[in-house]
């Protein structure tokens, strides 16, 4: 990040190449599509590349570029009054890699299943720190909570997605 | 072995070559606010500067007249340090800990006015209102007017120096340091207004933190509405 603040073009190949997947997921997870995921990709890595000054090499790199992601989701959803069409039109499932915790609990569709039966704040929480690996520190500075809050979300998640998988499980059986 | 990292959109790749100049990282928020400090003072002590300390600073004691101050201005910092944090994707603070900090700012305002009035009282204000060779509603315009001008200035300074804010709620943002800017004002003005009546404190000194607080969450929100449009107008 230091070398790109710096003017190199490569750098921001790097940054770009090393968080664009990740970050994709995380918006098609917030946005609640894959379409729309690509195109605010590109708004994030816009609002990256114009606020890059903002950035104090103090702070990590990713949680800055995951929480201007979220940042502009959320800005997109004001402006556009998008969320509610993007919620109206929603038809599948959000699409996200099945975190190692979560694996064990059941196949794959019972874990969308069950996540989708969570709450937004839950299933952001847990996705934040298990799929990507965020530190609690981490989450509450990009959510605006403390970090007990956040370990609050991501464990009640957690047990919430346990009860979900459960109670499908047995439905199934 | 091919290469299967993303890679950038030759649009995005396309704005970002055409901006290149190298940037100079943003300080942390404490380093930010502590540089927009002394300028903040200066600003605020310009009314002392003009017409000198109140008339009952004597019946105050220095503790309510420059520690009260002092203390409201500590708090003003504070505002814009939390504004500061509340502007960086990554380093927000918690709710709870933003809105008792404005909280806080309100209620020290309300407590340092009802102490200034209870020993100030009526009686010893008017004789030094008549003292003065202009009528109390001149004051409470020359006070609401100055201090609402004096605060919006510190207010364009703030949102120069948050130019770069990447507010998730850029409203709240400019609201907190539009409150910084009103109250550090409102620091170096109650030394220098001799007018501890109530009605002029909440009538003109009140209405111009609350004026600097509104025009801190306006342009925050026009700001933020402006970060929205960026994408469109580069045709990305």
């Amino acid at each position: 990040m230091i070398r790109y603040q710096g003017g190199s073009l490569e750098a921001f190949q790097e940054i770009y190449a090393e968080l664009a997947g990740a970050v994709r997921r995380y918006l098609a997870h917030l946005a609640g599509g894959a379409q729309i995921a690509d195109d605010l990709l590109q708004e994030t890595f816009l609002q990256m590349h114009r606020s890059r000054a903002a950035y104090n090499p103090a702070y990590a790199v990713r949680p800055w570029v995951f929480g201007l992601a979220r940042n502009v989701v959320l800005m997109n959803r004001r402006a556009a009054r998008r969320w509610a069409q993007v919620h109206e039109s929603r038809e599948e499932l959000p699409d996200f890699a099945v975190f190692p915790e979560a694996d064990r609990l059941g196949s794959r569709d019972e874990i969308r299943r069950g996540m989708a039966s969570l709450s937004a704040d839950q299933t952001e929480a847990l996705l934040l720190h298990h799929e990507w690996g965020f530190s609690f520190d981490e989450i509450a500075g990009m959510l605006g909570i403390s970090a007990a809050a956040a370990r609050a979300r991501a464990s009640r998640g957690m047990a919430d997605l346990r009860v979900a998988l459960n109670s499908l499980q047995r439905a199934r059986a | 072995m091919i290469d299967r990292s993303p890679k950038p959109p030759e649009a995005l790749m396309r704005v970002i070559a055409q901006d290149l100049r190298p940037v100079k990282p943003s300080p942390r928020p404490l380093r930010l606010v502590l540089r927009a400090a002394p300028l903040a003072l200066l600003v605020s002590s310009l009314v002392l500067l003009a017409t000198g300390v109140r008339g009952d600073s004597g019946i105050l004691g220095p503790l309510l007249t420059w520690g009260a101050s002092a203390a409201q201005f500590t708090l003003a910092i504070v505002l814009v340090w939390v504004a500061a944090h509340e502007s960086m994707p990554a380093g927000r603070l918690p709710k709870e800990t933003v809105y008792s900090t404005a909280a806080a700012a309100l209620l020290m305002v309300v407590a340092i006015t009802l102490s200034t009035f209870s020993l100030s009282p009526a009686g010893s204000t008017l004789r030094i209102a008549g003292a003065l060779p202009v009528p109390p509603w001149i004051a409470d315009l020359a006070c609401g007017i100055g201090s609402t001008v004096a605060g919006g200035m510190l207010v364009l300074l703030f949102t120069w120096i948050f130019r770069n804010s990447l507010a998730t709620r850029p409203t709240i943002a400019g609201a907190l340091y539009g409150a910084g800017a009103g109250l550090a004002i409102n620091a170096g003005w109650r030394i220098a207004c001799p007018f501890p009546t109530l009605r002029h404190t909440l009538g003109a000194h009140g209405t111009a933190i609350v004026a600097t607080v509104l025009l801190g969450a306006l342009i925050g929100r026009l700001l933020g509405s402006g970060r929205t449009k960026s994408r469109t107008a580069n045709n990305i």
